[in-house]
C-alpha cells in the first residue's frame, strides 16, 4: 500500500524481541506486586500468567492487522475506516503515547524524589532526560532499538540481587493455591495487564522489521520472557513479604533491595534506582518515536519537528503533576486507556480490517 | 544542529548537578543506634553516635523526650552541632516497659524512611535502652559490638534469625506473632538473656536462654546452635551443624500438629571416659527425648499465653481452604501438639 521503508533503516527480526521486552519492563516492576495482590491475594501469580498468555492472542492479532494492511496501524486505520476517521483514530494513538511516556517519566522521577533526592526538580530532570531522548531518536529507529537492547542487557544483573531475599523468604505464603474465586483472579489479571503494557508499539514498528514473518517467533518469545520474569518476581515477593506487610509497601521491589548486604555498598537501592534510568530510557524513546512517526504520517510534518513538539508537550504535562495522588491518578488513567487500546481496540481493528479486505476484494 | 544539541545537554547537566541536597559524611552525626524508653507519659529517646578518634571509636549519646520516633530525632537536633542522620542505623533497642505497651508506632518511622535498611537489629532491653547504649564496649565502637553480637549468635549460636524485616513479617503475618532478642546489661558487657515474645505488638512472655535452642529449632528454616545433654550422669555438649523442621497437620478437629525435627550434630565435649558407637547411640536417644520434651514444653507454654511465634496458625492456613482466622483464635488454646525428633550424630571430634 505505502512506499516501503528502506532496508538501511530496518532492524533484524530478532531485535524486535528487545524492543518489545524493554517496552514491557518499565516503571511497573517496582511496585506491581501490591496492586495485583489486592484482589487475588497471594494467588495473584496465577493472574500474572493468565494475562501473559492473553498477550499472545493480542500479538497474533496485531500481526494479522499489519499483514493485511501491509503497513503499520496508521495504514490499517486508513485502510479500514478511510481517510477522515482513520486519521482521527491514529491521532488518539499520539495522545496515548504521550500520556504513556509522561507516566513512565513522572513515575521514575517520583521514585527518585521519595527514595533519594526529595528536592529534585521535576522540570529539570525531565528536561535533561527528554533532550537525551530527542538526541537518541534523531539517530534513527536503529539507534532507538539499540538503546532498547542495552536498556535490557546492562541492567540484567539486577536480577541476581533478588537472591538476597531468599534467606528471609517463606514460600508457604503461597499456599493454599487457588484459594480465591475466578472473578478475583480475573480482576487481578486486569491490574496486571497494566504492568505488561507497551507491546502495542509492535503496531508501529512493524514496517521497520526486515522480514516481519520471521520476527513473529521472536516477539512471542519475548512475551514469554516477560511473563516468566514477572511471575518469578511476583513469587519471590510474595514469599518475602507477609500479605498484610506487602499491602503497606508501595515499591515492593525496592523494599526487597533493602535487605541486600554487600561489603562495598551499604544501601543497594540507590544503585538500583540509578540503574533503572537505563530501563526507563528505551521506554520513553520508543513511545516518543512512535508518536512522532504517527504524527509524520497524518500531518504534513517532518518527523524531526514532530519529536520536538511531542517532547515539549511531555515536559509540560510532567511538570503539572505534583503530588503522589495526582501521579497515581494519572498512572491509573494511563493504564485504563492502554487496556482499552490493547484489549478492545486491537480486536476491533482486527475485525474491521478483515471486513474491509473482503469488501475491497469484491 | 548536533553541536547545539550537545552543548545544550552539557549545560543543563552542569546546572543540575548542584541542585539536590547533599550529606557529606564528615559534616553529619551518624546515629548508629537508637533507644526508646518509657518515662511517665512520654518516651525518652537515645541516639548513639560514634566519634572517630585516631586510636578508637568513642561513643556519644544524645537524648530527648517526645511522643513519637521522628519527634525525638528533631528534638535531639536542637542539641547537636551537626545534623543527626539515620541512614546508617544498625540497632534499635526498646526498654521492656515500652515493649509491654507496644512498639509498632516507633517501627513505622523505620519502615517509612527509605534510608533505613531491612537489616536493622531490633531488641528489647531488660531495664532501659539508655543504660545499654550509654556503655562503652571495646575499641571498635558500640555499633560494631552490637551488630557482631547478634550476627554471630544468629549464625552459630542459639539466637533465631531476627531483624526488622523478620519482625514486621511476623507481625503482619496472620496466624503468627513476632519475637525479639532480649538483652540485659551486665557490668561492662551486654548479654542476650533470651527472647521477648509479642502478642500483637505487646511483649507478653520471655523465652529463657536455655530454651532458645529449641525455639530456634522450631522457628528457623535451618538452624545451628549448641545444646547440653546427659547420659549416665555424664555431660555431653552437642553442636548442631544443620537442622531442619517440618510441620505436619495431623488432625483438624481439634487441631493437631506434629513437628518433625531433624538434627545433624557433632559431639564437642564429653565428660565421661569413652565415646564409642554405643555411647553415640545413647547420646542420640537422650538428645531426642530431651528435644521432644523441651520443645513440647515451650510450645504449650506459648499456647497458654495465647501467642503463636512459630506460626501454627499460618501453617494451618496453608493447608486449609477458606481458613477462618477468627475461629482459629478460639481454637488455638485447644490445639494439640506433638514433637518428633531425629538426632543424627555425624562425628565425635578427633578423639574417640
Amino acid at each position: 500500500m505505502r512506499e516501503k521503508i528502506e532496508e538501511r533503516f530496518q532492524i533484524s527480526p530478532f531485535l524486535a524481541l528487545y524492543a518489545i521486552v524493554s517496552m514491557q519492563i518499565g516503571i511497573g516492576v517496582l511496585g506491581f506486586q501490591r496492586i495485583i495482590s489486592m484482589e487475588a491475594g497471594y494467588d495473584a501469580w496465577i493472574s500474572v500468567l493468565l494475562s501473559g498468555i492473553s498477550i499472545h492472542a493480542i500479538v497474533w492479532m496485531m500481526y494479522k492487522i499489519c499483514e493485511t494492511a501491509e503497513g503499520d496501524a496508521v495504514t490499517a486505520n486508513l485502510f479500514a475506516y478511510g481517510s477522515m476517521i482513520g486519521k482521527g483514530v491514529s491521532f488518539l494513538f499520539i495522545l496515548y503515547f504521550i500520556i504513556l511516556s509522561v507516566a513512565i517519566l513522572r513515575g521514575y522521577i517520583e521514585v527518585i524524589q521519595v527514595w533519594v533526592f526529595p528536592e529534585l526538580s521535576v522540570w529539570g530532570f525531565a528536561a535533561v532526560f527528554l533532550v537525551l531522548v530527542i538526541y537518541i531518536i534523531y539517530g534513527g529507529f536503529r539507534t532507538v532499538v539499540g538503546i532498547a537492547f542495552f536498556g535490557l542487557v546492562l541492567p540484567a544483573y539486577l536480577l541476581l540481587v533478588f537472591g538476597f531475599a531468599f534467606r528471609y523468604s517463606d514460600f508457604t505464603n503461597l499456599l493454599p493455591i487457588l484459594d480465591h474465586t475466578p472473578i478475583q483472579l480475573l480482576k487481578s489479571s486486569f491490574h496486571m495487564s497494566l504492568t505488561y503494557m507497551g507491546f502495542e508499539v509492535l503496531l508501529f514498528i512493524y514496517p521497520y522489521i526486515k522480514k516481519p514473518e520471521q520476527s513473529k517467533k521472536w516477539v512471542h518469545f519475548g512475551v514469554i520472557i516477560t511473563t516468566v520474569f514477572y511471575t518469578a518476581i511476583a513469587v519471590i515477593t510474595f514469599a518475602y513479604f507477609s500479605e498484610k506487610l506487602l499491602q503497606k509497601s508501595i515499591w515492593a521491589t525496592l523494599d526487597m533491595w533493602k535487605i541486600v548486604n554487600m561489603p562495598f555498598v551499604e544501601r543497594f537501592e540507590y544503585i538500583g534506582i540509578a540503574n533503572w534510568v537505563l530501563i526507563i530510557l528505551p521506554n520513553v524513546c520508543l513511545c516518543i518515536w512512535s508518536a512522532s512517526r504517527i504524527m509524520k504520517q497524518i500531518f504534513p510534518l517532518r518527523q524531526r519537528k514532530a519529536v520536538i513538539i511531542i517532547a515539549i508537550v511531555c515536559l509540560i504535562i510532567v511538570g503539572l503533576l505534583d503530588t503522589r495522588q495526582q501521579v497515581n491518578m494519572f498512572m491509573d488513567l494511563t493504564g485504563k486507556i492502554g487496556f482499552i487500546l490493547n484489549y478492545l481496540y486491537v480486536p476491533f481493528l482486527f475485525v474491521s480490517v478483515l471486513i474491509a479486505r473482503k469488501v475491497k476484494k469484491k | 544542529m548536533k553541536l547545539a544539541m550537545s552543548s545544550l545537554l552539557i549545560v543543563s547537566i552542569m546546572m543540575l548537578a548542584g541542585c539536590v541536597e547533599k550529606e557529606v559524611i564528615d559534616d553529619v552525626n551518624i546515629a548508629m543506634g537508637l533507644g526508646y524508653d518509657l518515662e511517665g507519659d512520654e518516651v525518652l529517646g537515645t541516639a548513639m553516635i560514634p566519634v572517630y578518634k585516631a586510636e578508637s571509636i568513642e561513643n556519644f549519646i544524645f537524648s530527648s523526650k517526645g511522643k513519637i520516633s521522628r519527634e525525638l530525632i528533631f528534638r535531639m537536633r536542637h542539641k547537636s552541632g551537626q545534623p543527626i542522620v539515620t541512614g546508617s542505623l544498625e540497632i534499635a533497642f526498646f526498654g521492656d516497659k515500652l515493649a509491654k505497651k507496644g512498639i509498632v508506632a516507633f517501627i513505622d518511622a523505620f519502615q517509612r524512611d527509605p534510608s533505613i535498611g531491612s537489616r536493622v537489629y531490633l531488641a528489647v532491653v531488660d531495664g532501659t535502652a539508655q543504660e545499654v547504649l550509654k556503655g562503652s564496649y571495646g575499641n571498635r565502637g558500640n555499633a560494631d559490638y552490637f551488630s557482631g553480637l547478634f550476627q554471630h549468635n544468629e549464625e552459630q549460636g542459639n539466637l533465631p534469625l531476627t531483624n526488622i524485616h523478620q519482625f514486621l513479617f511476623d507481625y503482619y503475618q496472620q496466624g503468627q506473632d513476632p519475637f525479639l532478642p532480649l538483652l540485659k546489661k551486665r557490668k561492662d558487657l551486654v548479654e542476650i538473656t533470651g527472647l521477648a515474645v509479642f502478642k500483637d505488638q505487646n511483649m507478653v512472655e520471655v523465652v529463657t536462654a536455655d530454651e532458645m535452642f529449641y525455639f530456634k529449632l522450631i522457628n528457623d528454616k535451618f538452624s545451628r546452635g549448641t545444646v547440653r545433654t546427659e547420659i549416665d550422669s555424664d555431660e555431653v555438649i552437642v553442636r548442631n551443624i544443620r537442622s531442619q523442621h517440618k510441620m505436619e497437620l495431623s488432625g483438624r478437629n481439634p487441631w493437631e500438629f506434629t513437628v518433625h525435627i531433624t538434627v545433624n550434630g557433632t559431639i564437642q565435649e564429653y565428660s565421661g571416659k569413652f565415646m564409642g558407637p554405643k555411647e553415640v547411640k545413647k547420646v542420640q536417644k537422650a538428645l531426642e527425648k530431651q528435644i521432644e520434651e523441651e520443645s513440647l514444653k515451650l510450645i504449650t507454654r506459648m499456647q497458654e499465653y495465647k501467642v503463636d511465634p512459630f506460626g501454627f496458625g499460618h501453617f494451618a492456613k496453608t493447608r486449609t481452604r477458606g481458613f477462618d482466622f477468627k475461629k482459629w483464635k478460639s481454637d488455638y488454646p485447644n490445639a494439640k501438639f506433638e514433637v518428633k525428633a531425629n538426632v543424627i550424630i555425624k562425628e565425635v571430634g578427633i578423639v574417640e
